[in-house]
């Protein structure tokens, strides 16, 4: 079937408004970070309370850890567990009116985000992740996606501002630099093993996306809290002290790899099935192969190393952004530029 | 059970030892105890190094050093993928390549320092396996220990006061623990409950599985082999040693192991797309056969597709490439027809499909003659330069340089069948000139005719045996299974206390803990599960109870 030039000028209509709204969602998360209400002292008095009624353990949610590192802003989330929490409310009119319009923004951007994928694989019949251009706008559609639904789960509203600046980076360059027109799918790509093995891989990757945001976070907050531990000046920390403590970012980190390490473990095991079908041999060590192992390898040292004393905190979140560095390089290096049997970028 | 109190995330204290039930994978890196100045055996030196082998700080120097020696595979040419390129390292960087030769760096998947660090790893995995299966398996028929006395301290707690008796209300409890499904122990006031073991044992199925993947590779590389084919229009070939392009046996391949079955190419077709910015990009590639399983036996059809191979006799076939093979006549100055056939041209380029291939003529008299070729499916004039614009043949034109002299075919080296080793030959005279199909170029001095009558297409087979192929794809589910196990079940123990109040009454107290949620979710869990029970507790809720905590 022909390919539908009308509907994929329209995607990328879609796409491009997209990216502008998810730069006024940034622009909004930005905003809360200058101007929205300023960090509730008194969650720091209330945390040793609420520990010692027992109602509410160190596990209980981002709030609790935040609050009890004196850096926690206010949050919906002490407010939900601590009875008769007074003034604040729950959930997002609780967290401020620029979250509110930024999580509006986001979810609008995101609509239209979705939207324009659809469109795309409906223009050209086919599943909108045949090359590098649409594998990039369908993993960062993840990652906005993913990050909605932490953000509604664990009210990680703070991560906003990161996600949305990384978001619109990575999706901006790849309107402007891999751009590349809907067409149909090289022979090698016909395969329904392309929807198991590229889908797999988009959403680990958009949820490993959203870890390695959230440990870049926890270096940041991980630093500025050993400076306040060792009585050492921090500077202008305002952003900082907004955010919830090392802990409560380590552990969302964790857990967020978590969720991705299996897919992407499918993913390569997947592509590994497919590659036997295609090209006679379920592992060639092609460079694209060789990286998601190494990919695969360094995100297993993360899961081990924060079981490990001495390895964790810092280290582990070291490991788990150089496992990031990785995935980037594989996706970004090696499939442009290095020949191998994974060349289908669509850019010559 | 100090250990118990420490919270999820917490660092465990160093001096006391984690409960080993509760403890992480490994957690308790394993150092060498002994008392200062003893000095150790063979045997207590064997041990030491047993123990940091399987360390999972070792483990994990292994993990890095396995992922970190990948990289130059990726990064140089390897003999394995690509042997070409390599070769063309080594005329390109002499000294250099040297040293990395050196080093095995071309061959890195294969090399005997990577086969180290992965053999230690094996052997890491193995001792770290091995015990703890053990335990595990000693750990699966104990029961949950004792409730701790203070369950306020736990990391999930709740309290509330109920008119039920005290061992009533135990009861209560461990009924609905019970119908959870929940491992009980029960003492005199209180009910301790445990449940995922799954969890470790997921973890062990992992790290097991992993093992089972190794050992399927090692299966192939033994018993398998690899082999190329080119296959033209027309023609057929058996599986044969001498028959194949390429062969890469496995270790323990002979020749008499091959399935001896043959392959005929009817019909090939490619077909691209046609206009719009991807012109020229291939849309459908399909190759018709007819194959037997034993020389002799019933043909049978099949159409050949990139990601549907031909499965004869438990040996695969791929279609792996495709090409233009230019048919000429060569009559000799004698007036003799001494070479009329197909002659596969390898391409240079994918857009155009631009192909370049040599025509030997060893029979020719009274010199021999050679030709080195240029095949441009869809010759197009760009300033005076013919250029293949298309990957069909619409308009398919070849070129040649002629050469006169001796082949060199019956001495020295093989050659290769798509280049012509111009060393004992002299270029005749003639410039080379488009010829279109039909067309002929008479040589000069009288050495005879070449006719361009055609072209055929071919395609290039890939030909493959892995019998380590089902175990490693049951070893890599249960990688899956088992990773999925130990993450997202949880190992964890629910504790009920209930007394007698001063007041009248019982208080009952319930506390949970959990040090293995690494997929979150318990505080839902804690909280249904005390919702659940005070509920059964008739007359509850009582007058100064804490609400039970809310989940995430």
């Amino acid at each position: 079937m022909p390919v539908n030039t009308g509907l994929a000028g329209v995607s990328n209509d879609f796409l491009l408004t997209a990216v502008v709204i998810y730069a006024l969602a940034m622009l909004a998360f930005a905003c809360d970070f200058a101007f929205g209400k300023k960090p509730v002292k008194a969650a720091a008095v209330r945390a040793p309370a609420l520990v010692g009624a027992g109602a509410a353990g160190p596990d209980s949610g981002v709030a609790a850890d935040g609050g009890a590192g004196a850096a926690g802003g206010e949050d919906a989330r002490t407010a939900l567990s601590a009875p008769g929490g007074g003034a604040r409310t729950a959930g997002l009119r609780g967290a401020g009116r620029w979250v509110a319009i930024a999580v509006a923004l986001t979810s609008a951007g995101l609509a239209l985000h979705v939207t324009g994928v659809v469109l795309r694989g409906l223009s050209a019949h086919r599943l909108p992740w045949g090359d590098m251009y649409e594998f990039v706008t369908a993993l960062t559609c993840v990652a906005v996606a993913f990050f909605l639904a932490a953000m509604i789960r664990y009210r990680a509203y703070y991560l906003g501002l990161f996600v949305m600046v990384a978001v619109v980076l990575v999706l901006g360059l790849a309107e402007t630099v891999i751009y590349t027109p809907a067409g149909p799918l090289v022979p090698a790509l016909q395969s329904y093993w392309l929807a198991i093995h590229v889908t797999a891989m988009t959403l680990a990757t958009g949820v490993f996306f959203v870890a390695a945001v959230t440990g870049i976070a926890y270096l940041f907050v991980d630093r500025h809290a050993r400076r306040v531990a060792a009585g050492l000046p921090t500077g202008s920390d305002g952003i900082l002290r907004r955010l919830p403590g090392p802990a409560a970012l380590d552990r969302l980190a964790y857990r967020t790899v978590v969720f991705g390490f299996p897919i992407w473990t499918f993913g390569v095991m997947a592509g590994a099935i497919w590659a036997d079908k295609a090209w006679g041999s379920y592992w060639s060590w092609d460079p694209t192969e060789t990286w998601a192992f190494i990919t695969w390898v360094v995100y297993a040292c993360f899961l081990h190393a924060r079981a490990t004393a001495g390895w964790r905190g810092r280290r582990a979140a070291l490991i788990q952004l150089t496992g990031f560095g990785c995935l980037l390089f594989n996706v970004l290096v090696v499939s442009l530029v290095i020949p191998g049997l994974h060349s289908y970028a669509g850019l010559t | 059970m100090t250990g118990l109190r420490t919270p999820p995330d917490a660092s465990p204290d160093p001096a006391t030892p984690p409960d080993d039930d509760f403890a992480e994978p490994g957690a308790a890196a394993a150092a060498p105890a002994r008392a200062p100045g003893v000095r150790l055996g063979v045997l207590g030196w064997l041990r030491w190094g047993w123990r940091q082998l399987t360390s999972m700080r070792t483990a994990l120097i292994l993990l890095f050093l396995l992922a970190a020696g990948s990289i130059p595979g990726s990064l140089l040419p390897q003999e394995g993928t690509n042997p070409a390129a390599v070769s063309q390292y080594y005329a390109s960087h002499p000294a250099l390549a040297r040293i990395l030769g050196g080093l095995s760096l071309f061959n890195v998947f294969g090399a005997p320092w990577f086969a180290a660090i992965y053999l230690l790893l094996l052997a890491s995995l193995v001792g770290c396996v091995l015990p703890r299966t053990v335990r595990m398996v000693g750990s699966a028929r104990q029961p949950p220990p004792r409730a701790p006395a203070r369950l306020s301290r736990l990391p999930f707690a709740v309290s509330y006061t109920t008119t039920l008796e005290p061992e009533a209300a135990l009861r209560a409890a461990a009924a609905v623990l019970s119908a959870k499904r929940f491992r009980l122990r029960s003492g005199a006031g209180w009910v301790s409950a445990e449940k995922g073991y799954l969890r470790e044992a997921g973890n062990l199925l992992f790290h097991i599985a992993l093992l089972g993947c190794l050992v399927s590779i090692g299966m192939g590389g033994l018993f398998g082999y690899k082999a190329d084919r080119l296959l033209v229009t027309g023609t057929s070939f058996a599986n044969t040693v001498t028959a194949l392009d390429e062969f890469h046996p496995g270790r323990l391949v002979s020749p008499g192991d091959l399935q001896p079955f043959t392959v005929a190419l009817d019909h090939f077709s490619a077909s691209y797309v046609t206009s719009g910015p991807l012109l020229g990009q291939p849309a459908a590639f399909k190759a018709a056969v007819r194959y037997s399983a034993a020389p002799g036996g019933p043909t049978r059809p099949y159409t050949l597709t990139v990601n549907h191979p031909l499965v004869v006799d438990g040996v695969r076939v791929f279609l792996i490439g495709h090409g233009y093979a230019p048919v000429f006549r060569v009559t000799d100055g004698t007036g003799h027809v001494v070479f009329d056939g197909a002659v596969p041209f390898i391409p240079v380029e994918t857009s155009g499909l631009t192909s370049e291939g040599a025509i030997k003529v060893p029979d020719a008299d009274p010199q021999q003659l050679g030709f080195i070729g240029v095949f441009l499916p869809s010759a197009v004039d760009v300033g005076g330069q013919l250029e293949s614009r298309f990957p069909a043949p619409l308009n398919p034109v070849v070129s040649l340089v002629s050469y006169a002299g001796n082949l060199n075919m019956n001495s020295g080296p093989s050659q290769s069948v798509y280049t012509l080793d111009t060393a004992g030959l002299h270029r005749l005279p003639i410039a080379p000139q488009p010829l279109t199909v039909g067309r002929s170029m008479r040589l000069p001095g009288g050495l005879g005719t070449l006719t361009y009558t055609g072209y055929q297409q071919w395609v290039s087979l890939a030909i493959t045996y892995d019998p380590g192929q089902l175990p490693a794809l049951v070893s890599g589910v249960a990688v899956l299974a088992g990773l999925l196990l130990s993450f997202f079940v949880r190992r964890r123990r629910v504790f009920v206390r209930a007394r007698a109040a001063e007041s009248g009454g019982t208080v009952v107290e319930v506390g949970g803990l959990t040090r293995t949620d690494a997929a979150g979710g318990f505080e839902d869990e804690f909280s249904g599960l005390a919702a659940e029970i005070s509920a059964r507790h008739a007359g509850s809720p009582g007058v100064d109870h804490d609400p039970p905590p809310h989940g995430e």
